[in-house]
């Protein structure tokens, strides 16, 4: 692929996955000024791959490894970060919803319990609440599938737990 | 609440969220533009440095070294000799450490499984307790570089009892540093205490996330 159809194909990917580096930001960061250098990072680390894309996975399931990568082990540094390309932050936008309603109230529940999950655990319930399959989660993590089924079950659980002690 | 409406919930929200978040064509267009750039390979050019200067500092410690062992080893002061060969050892093993991060960096691959390239990150950074062993061990030779063969005929007792009392207790400390700082300990006090500090900190959350890449993969084996 050249460069021209390299830039074309990162585009297109970004505009019809952007909810996946939104989410995956979304989750690892609550603050928005560092969200908006999460995705960043990760939408650089996605044009540096761009190249070694293998079309034996789905898109999405490329584009999960590399957001979950980026902000499990990249963002983690954020004392460390440089301000290199601070010129992207402010031309990203995002305009939080401002709908406050009950479903609101429970959904802030589940993104604070799932805030205070351990970094990979996170991963795991960001691709099961997306309805992703055990055999994709797996790839995705690089699990076996029943694993995948297991730690999703004892996610459930706690969630469940959760659930019932703040509506309570 | 059950989880069906939960993920119904999240995906509506998302999907409403997703549609608000903007990302202009010039922020894509900017990044292709952008060279090499990412934190890990940002790490290449200090590690490299280290490996050519420790290169050229054991190189021409071997060279000055193995000339007074060759040709001068009757006249030479052997303490310093000694402890100038050990601390010279000592700096190769580092540098092994080094060229294994320098390797791992170029092996790690962010398009890989979660818990594949989580791993290698994290054995990157444990690698850095290696260096800290070393340089530990180092500790007791810093003490006996200066002896010579005068103390032996001109020294009192109370000379011979404070060196050797450094001595001992440095090459005890370090022996017991060696063995002792490990990733087993990493909730220990003493542990805590030498890498407490703001440069520590990822080295001690990538610790953290070893215990979590290791539950998984146990469960992935009995799986």
């Amino acid at each position: 692929m050249d460069r021209q159809k390299q830039q074309q194909f990162f585009q297109e990917i970004i505009e019809q996955h952007k909810g996946i580096l939104f989410k995956v930001a979304r989750t690892y960061c609550p603050n928005v000024d560092d969200r908006q250098d999460l995705i960043q990072e990760i939408m650089i680390q996605i044009w540096q791959s761009i190249h070694k894309y293998n079309d034996q996975y789905k898109i999405s399931t490329w584009l999960y490894r590399i957001s979950l990568n980026v902000a499990i082990s990249f963002y983690r540094k954020s004392s460390t970060r440089t301000q290199k390309h601070t010129f992207l932050n402010e031309q990203v936008v995002e305009v939080p919803a401002e709908d406050k309603s009950e479903d609101e109230q429970k959904l802030n529940l589940l993104e604070q319990f799932i805030r205070e999950l351990k970094e990979i655990d996170k991963a795991l319930m960001i691709l099961y609440l997306d309805d992703k399959s055990h055999t994709e989660i797996a790839e995705i993590l690089g699990m076996s599938v029943s694993n995948v089924g297991t730690k999703i079950g004892r996610i459930k659980d706690k969630l469940r737990t959760r659930f019932s002690q703040l509506m309570s | 609440m059950n989880e069906l409406e939960l993920k119904k919930l999240w995906q509506i929200t998302n999907d409403k969220l997703e549609e608000s978040f903007v990302i202009h064509k010039k922020n894509t267009d900017d990044i292709t533009q952008v060279k090499v750039y990412n934190i890990l390979g940002s790490m290449k050019p200090i590690k490299i440095f280290t490996l050519l200067v420790g290169i050229l500092w054991v190189g021409i410690g071997v060279i000055a070294l193995s000339s007074i062992y060759l040709n001068s080893f009757s006249e030479a002061n052997r303490f310093f000799l000694f402890s100038a060969s050990i601390q010279m050892g000592l700096t190769a093993m580092a540098l092994f450490i080094y060229l294994y991060q320098l390797i791992t960096i170029y092996q790690v691959d962010i398009t890989d499984p979660i818990l594949r390239t989580q791993e290698q990150l994290v054995s990157l950074k444990m690698s850095t307790l290696w260096v800290n062993r070393i340089l530990f061990l180092q500790l007791p030779v810093w003490t006996t570089f200066w002896w010579n063969e005068t103390m032996l005929t001109d020294w009192g007792i109370l000379q011979w009892v404070v060196t050797l009392f450094f001595t001992i207790s440095f090459t005890f400390i370090s022996i017991w540093l060696f063995i002792n700082i490990k990733y087993e300990n990493r909730n220990k006090k003493w542990f805590r205490l030498i890498f407490r500090g703001k440069e520590w900190i990822p080295l001690m959350k990538s610790m953290e996330l070893l215990d979590q890449v290791e539950d998984y993969k146990k469960q992935n084996t009995s799986a």
